[in-house]
């Protein structure tokens, strides 16, 4: 086994890496692989509580890179899922002090394991950028379809870039049919058009994702949701199978949509 | 033999680094010794790289331009005969030649042509190219990326980004900016600014040349 060390990042923040990195870890291991998901995020560490993992951490990142502790000891292992793993952030140190060079050592260290490893970024082009893209073989840039979104992720696509780790893929996150048809809303076509890199997924903005981050429970974990469904598309396309994407509608129709796509 | 590998000179440009054929690692170690051994005599000052066909990416310009920081000397220059040599400098915000062209040797009508930098791919938002000559960029210019050329710049793209031009004194209102697309955010020529009106529906198709005419920015379909 080798794995693929796939760094999920944004330039602006807020706009969904934590829900993606949470769902597509989840979704991938759903399918059968054996996956790691990390939270580069120090000092703003949430991914464990958007996976529900919060209560059982004991050691962290800056723990394994410093020493402190065993890298298997501040692996978590998630209880519903077999084989997917989670290691948090610090939550009480900034982000100096870990190094690219650490997180290219530590994936080293699991990728014969593992068939993924998820890297959660922060928000930015600082350190924690670089930390985390360090190790990528590869980028998924999330957007939402907002102009200061889209020109922070074309910003973030030119680093990654330069630091000689391709244009990426890109997820466009949080779409609203309804006011994309109203002209309210960039439509996929046309972040694409300013980005011009490849489009991995379309996620609909969708409250099941507010209600499941409350609950620490991916939507990817249960069935019916508009957004969990997109997640796992995207999963399929990491995998390299050719799905689809799914039409989007408008909310009432694309419900419908849906539920035709499962009887299938 | 070894130790022809770096060489540093002092000429009419100031203080030249060139660096000569060899495994990169091993040169930039022997850069940072060569610093250490003549501390005093680089201190507080700027110099030039001049690589010849080598190919350096914008992470190893970077880390030269570190390593020479931490001795106390500044970076001002890559010189290099690779175009993607050339790009990453300028990305950098570095000069890319150690001479910049002389504005009393240009005849006006006739821009001087022998120096454009050919850059082959997308600008993207943040990213900002400098030269002193002509800029011709295959790929667009998006939102946010900043172009400024001492002569005319050409897109074979998109250009939707802000593009200075003319900025040489010696070349300034002959200057010419052309794009398969022209929607800028802001277009300059010599002291002229023009910005995208606001609203961008007017959008011409095809292409354009954008030109200083009766002291004002004029954009034209592009016949060429
Ligand atoms: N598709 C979606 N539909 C509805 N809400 C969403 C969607 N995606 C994300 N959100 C919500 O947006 C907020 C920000 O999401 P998230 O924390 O994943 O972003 P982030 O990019 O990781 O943020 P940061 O830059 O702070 O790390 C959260 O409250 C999340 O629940
Ligand atoms: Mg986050």
């Amino acid at each position: 086994m080798s794995a693929t060390v796939i760094t999920i990042t944004s330039g602006k923040g807020g706009v969904g890496k934590t829900t993606t990195t949470a769902n597509l870890s989840a979704a991938l291991a759903a399918q059968g692989k054996k996956v790691v998901a990390i939270d580069a995020d120090i000092g703003l560490r949430n991914l464990d509580v958007v996976m529900g993992l919060e209560n059982r951490i004991v050691y962290d990142l800056v723990d394994v890179v410093e020493g402190t502790c065993r890298l298997r000891q501040a692996m978590i292992k998630d209880k519903r899922l077999q084989d997917l793993y989670l290691i948090p952030a610090a939550q009480s140190r900034d982000k100096t002090s870990v190094t690219p060079g650490d997180m290219i050592e530590l994936t080293n260290q699991m990728r014969d394991e593992f068939d993924y490893i998820l890297i959660d970024s922060p928000a930015g082009i600082e350190q924690g950028f670089k930390n985390a893209v360090a190790p990528a073989d590869r980028v998924l840039v999330v957007t939402t379809p907002e102009v200061s979104a889209v020109r922070d992720a074309d910003r973030i696509i030119g680093l990654i870039e330069a630091e000689e780790k391709g244009p990426g893929d890109l997820v466009v996150n949080r779409l609203r049919m309804d006011m994309v048809r109203r002209g309210d809303m960039l439509d996929t076509s046309d972040v694409i058009d300013i980005l011009a890199i490849n489009l991995i997924g379309v996620v609909p903005d969708d409250e099941n994702i507010i209600v499941s981050t409350n609950q620490g429970r991916p939507v990817v974990m249960s069935n019916g949701s508009t957004a969990g469904q997109a997640f796992r598309n995207i999963a399929s396309r990491l995998n390299g199978q050719n799905v689809p994407f799914i039409e989007l509608k408008e909310e009432s129709s694309f419900i419908k949509k849906i539920s035709n796509f499962f009887r299938a | 033999m070894s130790n022809q590998r770096i060489s540093i000179k002092g000429t009419s440009s100031g203080l030249i680094i060139n660096i000569g054929s060899g495994v990169w690692q091993g040169l930039i170690e022997e850069l940072d010794d060569k610093l250490a051994d003549k501390a005093s005599f680089f201190k507080g000052g700027r110099v030039a790289l001049r690589v010849g066909p080598r190919q350096l990416t914008r992470p190893q310009i970077e880390s030269v331009g570190q390593i020479l920081k931490r001795h106390n000397v500044t970076l001002w220059a890559v010189e290099g005969e690779a175009p993607g040599t050339q790009e990453a400098a300028a990305q950098l915000g570095l000069e890319t030649q150690l001479a910049p062209a002389k504005p009393q040797n240009l005849t006006p009508d006739a821009p001087q042509t022998g120096n454009a930098l050919l850059i082959r791919r997308t600008l993207r938002s943040g990213q900002v190219v400098h030269h002193p000559g002509h800029i011709v960029i295959v790929g667009d210019v998006n939102p946010g990326a900043e172009v400024k050329a001492g002569g005319s710049v050409v897109v074979w793209g998109r250009l939707r980004g802000s593009v200075f031009a003319g900025a040489d004194a010696g070349i300034g209102e002959k200057a010419v900016i052309c794009a398969l697309q022209l929607s800028p955010m802001q277009l300059r020529i010599a002291d002229k600014i023009a910005r995208s009106p606001a609203d961008d529906d007017s959008q011409e198709p095809g292409a354009e040349m954008a030109s200083i005419q009766n002291g004002q920015i004029v954009a034209e379909p592009w016949n060429g």
